[in-house]
């Protein structure tokens, strides 16, 4: 079978664009774990430089090879070239299950259009706070609501404990990522989710989720919104908190929450407020490593996306030697936590999980001292 | 074969996938050529082993390290096997007390130097790939950098190889000593062999302290004489600097027009730097080079001590080789080096060949060492570009041996310059090259294809 890609003007540029000067080797998660090219930014980009060319069909094992990518934009921020891959890898998924490559993301389509989550589960945890208005809506996400259940526990608590007027909603998956990996947003769900927030009359909408606040933020079919959209960080920046600790403490950028969306300072302000004893890894911010979730990579390659996790942990264990290691997403959370090996005396949690933790301790502090 | 590699390396260490031998086609020149397999040993035993297998049939084995090379040195034009060392990535031994670093061969430079510096030690030669790539790769093309003038090139850091020969013998070669008469010095023959030899499975380096302290200076000049004259006047003062680089006209314009670094309209840019171990020396040092740079009627001179005040000043350098890389979709990025004191000529001979051939080439490089890297820009999908850019690489060629220069300062030949090596090397030395070459691999299994040698 040779099928022919195609390939428009934006396209091309940014495809020979590539110098293949090779740098993002030193940046890319899945380079690093596996040392093979093709699994590499500049491999990839020769890939499809050689199919525009038509020296190369499009094969399966091409269409393959763009979905071993977790789109963290790592390779993007250090390209010297300004080549963006992530948007040329996740243009050639669309392209390839176009000329009839499906991945296995097309079930994970047809599950959320019937469960209205990405795992197919049918009973949704009862997470109370169903005010009809509220100025405040806080929108849990996927991963969170049936991965991480424990963390939004204390995510739903710590906006209690500072008083926050917020509801929630019947919600359902904001189905963004379906087209980072080939396949197109479910407008309906896309539908529901506007009407049932609009019902609330909130002024903002406040996610624990950074990709679902790409989506809601970005995305032409929540153009109609019509409210602010906040990472709970960007909310939670300005608040006073009465806890602090003495650990050391350091902190993980989710690739969608920093390089994606660029908010690396708020969840550092709260940090700084609690805990005085914070430390950064040694790859932070902009070079922060990916935790190996993302863009689908977790779902297609799950024993590498652990293998990539426990390398990102060990690394800040080693950089830092940090007790507690915040991060604010609920996939890097996940993933951190099945890759975390039991003599790894570190504890990871989302950055609100441990601020509830800490109004917890000092709660039950009080109690026995009374 | 697919079967013995195997046998070797185990199923999850080799490929011969068509679409996972794509990018090993490729480097960063223009040149492409399939390789036929690929495997990633992981000890020196399976290298061996793999090229015993290679010289018995005749297979050509191509070394490859991060595949950084800018003159196709690792495209294997024959195709046959290629020989990824990246997994044999482990820093064996690094002894302070005796000066050296004992390193596979697929180390990451950045990797060594990270862990060097936690002894207040470095190994200097700092290519701007150092980010990614392998000390084998660096000593393979006898890789420079931006401190050559001061600290030298790979080939100065050389103690010991552990190599494995084309003809199956795994050899050690060179000490763990600072000093070393004893035989012939084969190790060295080893460095800038562009894997034509033997495969490097492991290298002992010599390293240094790290300086601790180091000042930046920035002068710009209306005319390219002047700056020539600054650049000949320091490096004949008595100081040699860390850092003496310059950037042409074009170059300069470029990142006027393509960044929001201000620059003013000028011929050249020189950047600076003094380094030592302490202030006392860094500024003794500083004070005559920027003397000079002052006498010779600069449009500006800047100096900054301080790591914010000296990024800020490395930015129009730093930004250099991005911007160029994004105003062409193609590029070749040479490394023609002459004598010092010849850079002015050949800056001005670069621009002339230029304009004759209506081919964008932008100059940056080491002037303190004289090396510099003409970035020729064009257009790989149209041909008439691709004819024209090729005849402006060979004049510059011939210029910079004109100059008393030679075609590589620390890219390597590779294949982009294999035809012109008889341009800078009489028959007699190419012939005892090639002789070199046939005694050492008699079936002419090692990356063949290259440098004109077969």
């Amino acid at each position: 079978m040779f099928t022919q890609l195609q390939f428009d003007e934006k396209r091309r540029k940014a495809i020979t664009q590539c110098s293949r000067c090779g740098f993002c080797r030193a940046v890319c998660p899945i380079f690093d774990l596996t040392k093979r090219p093709i699994t590499n930014a500049h491999g990839k980009i020769i890939l499809l430089k050689e199919v525009m060319e038509g020296k190369l069909p499009a094969t399966e094992e091409v269409a393959k090879a763009m979905l071993r990518c977790t789109a963290c934009m790592n390779c993007t921020v250090n390209c010297p070239s300004g080549v963006d891959p992530q948007e040329i890898v996740k243009a050639a998924r669309r392209d390839m299950v176009g000329i009839g490559f499906d991945n296995l993301f097309k079930a994970m389509g047809e599950v959320v259009e019937k469960y209205g989550n990405i795992y197919g589960e049918e009973k949704r945890r009862d997470w109370g706070h169903r005010k009809e208005r509220a100025p405040y809506l806080l929108f849990l996400g996927c991963v969170g609501a049936y991965r991480e259940e424990e963390s939004v526990k204390e995510t739903v608590h710590l906006l209690d404990l500072l008083k926050v007027d917020y509801t929630m909603i019947d919600e359902v998956c904001c189905s963004g990522v379906l087209e980072d990996v080939g396949y197109k947003i479910k407008e309906d769900l896309a539908k529901r989710n506007i009407q049932e927030i609009q019902k609330t009359g909130a002024k903002t909408l406040i996610t624990t989720c950074p990709y679902c606040y790409r989506v809601f933020k970005d995305h032409p079919s929540y153009k109609d919104l019509g409210l602010e959209v906040k990472h709970i960080t960007q909310f939670l920046k300005d608040f006073d908190f009465q806890v602090k600790t003495d650990k050391k403490v350091t902190y993980h950028d989710p690739c969608d929450l920093g390089r994606h969306a660029g908010i690396y300072d708020e969840p550092r302000a709260i940090i700084r407020k609690i805990a005085p004893n914070f430390v950064e890894p040694r790859r932070t911010r902009e070079n922060a490593m990916c935790c190996g979730a993302g863009s689908g990579f977790r779902g297609a390659f799950p024993k590498e996306s652990v293998k990539i996790a426990r390398n990102r942990l060990s690394q800040i264990i080693e950089d830092t030697g940090a007790e507690i290691l915040l991060t604010e997403c609920p996939s890097c959370l996940h993933n951190f936590r099945n890759a975390k090996r039991q003599k790894q005396k570190i504890e990871i949690y989302n950055l609100t999980e441990f601020l509830a933790k800490l109004y917890g301790e000092r709660t039950s502090g009080e109690k026995e001292a009374a | 074969m697919i079967k013995k590699l195997i046998e070797i390396v185990g199923q999850d260490n080799f490929t011969d996938q068509l679409e996972e031998l794509v990018p090993y086609s490729y480097d960063a020149s223009m040149n492409v050529h399939r390789p036929d397999a690929a495997v990633w040993p992981e000890t020196a035993e399976q290298v061996l082993a793999i090229v015993k297998f290679a010289n018995e049939y005749k297979i050509p084995v191509i070394p490859r390290g991060a595949g950084t090379s800018l003159s196709g040195g690792v495209v294997p034009i024959r195709g046959g096997v290629i020989i990824d060392l990246s997994k044999m990535n482990r820093i064996l031994e690094v002894s302070i007390e005796n000066r050296y670093a004992r390193v596979e061969a697929g180390v990451v430079c950045d990797d060594l130097n990270r862990e060097l510096a936690k002894h207040g030690f470095v190994f200097p030669p700092d290519p701007a790939s150092s980010t990614v790539s392998t000390i084998g790769g660096n000593v393979a093309t006898n890789a420079g950098g931006i401190k050559g003038a001061k600290y030298g090139t790979t080939r100065d850091y050389v103690l010991g190889l552990q190599v494995v020969l084309p003809t199956g013998e795994l050899m050690r070669t060179g000490s763990y000593t600072m000093k070393c008469v004893s035989g012939y010095d084969l190790a060295k023959l080893f460095v800038g062999a562009e894997g034509t030899l033997g495969v490097i499975t492991e290298v002992t380096l010599k390293i240094n302290p790290l300086p601790r302290h180091a000042m930046t200076a920035v002068a710009t000049y209306a005319r390219l004489e002047d700056a020539g004259k600054a650049i000949f006047q320091t490096m004949t003062s008595g100081v040699i600097p860390s850092v003496m680089e310059i950037l042409d006209q074009v170059t300069l314009k470029s990142i006027r027009d393509n960044t929001d670094i201000d620059l003013p309209d000028a011929e050249a840019m020189i950047l600076t730097e003094a380094d030592g171990f302490t202030w006392e020396e860094v500024e003794a040092q500083m004070e005559v080079v920027l003397s000079i740079l002052k006498q010779n009627h600069p449009i500006e001179v800047k100096t900054a001590r301080d790591e914010k005040d000296r990024l800020n000043l490395w930015k129009a350098r730093k930004s250099a080789y991005a911007t160029l890389a994004r105003v062409s979709n193609s590029f070749v990025l040479d490394d023609v080096t002459v004598p010092i004191s010849r850079i002015p000529e050949l800056l001005v001979g670069i621009q002339g060949i230029s304009q004759k051939y209506g081919i964008v080439v932008a100059t940056f490089g080491h002037a303190g060492d004289g090396n510099l890297h003409p970035q020729i820009l064009y257009d790989e999908y149209d041909p008439d570009q691709v004819k024209r850019t090729k005849k402006v690489e060979e004049e510059i060629f011939k210029l910079t041996i004109s100059l008393k220069g030679t075609l590589s300062g620390e890219h390597g030949i590779g294949l982009s310059k294999a035809s012109y090596m008889t341009l800078e090397h009489d028959p007699v030395e190419m012939d005892l090259m090639r002789r070199v070459k046939k005694t050492l691999d008699p079936n002419n299994i090692m990356n063949p294809g290259k440098r004109a040698l077969d």
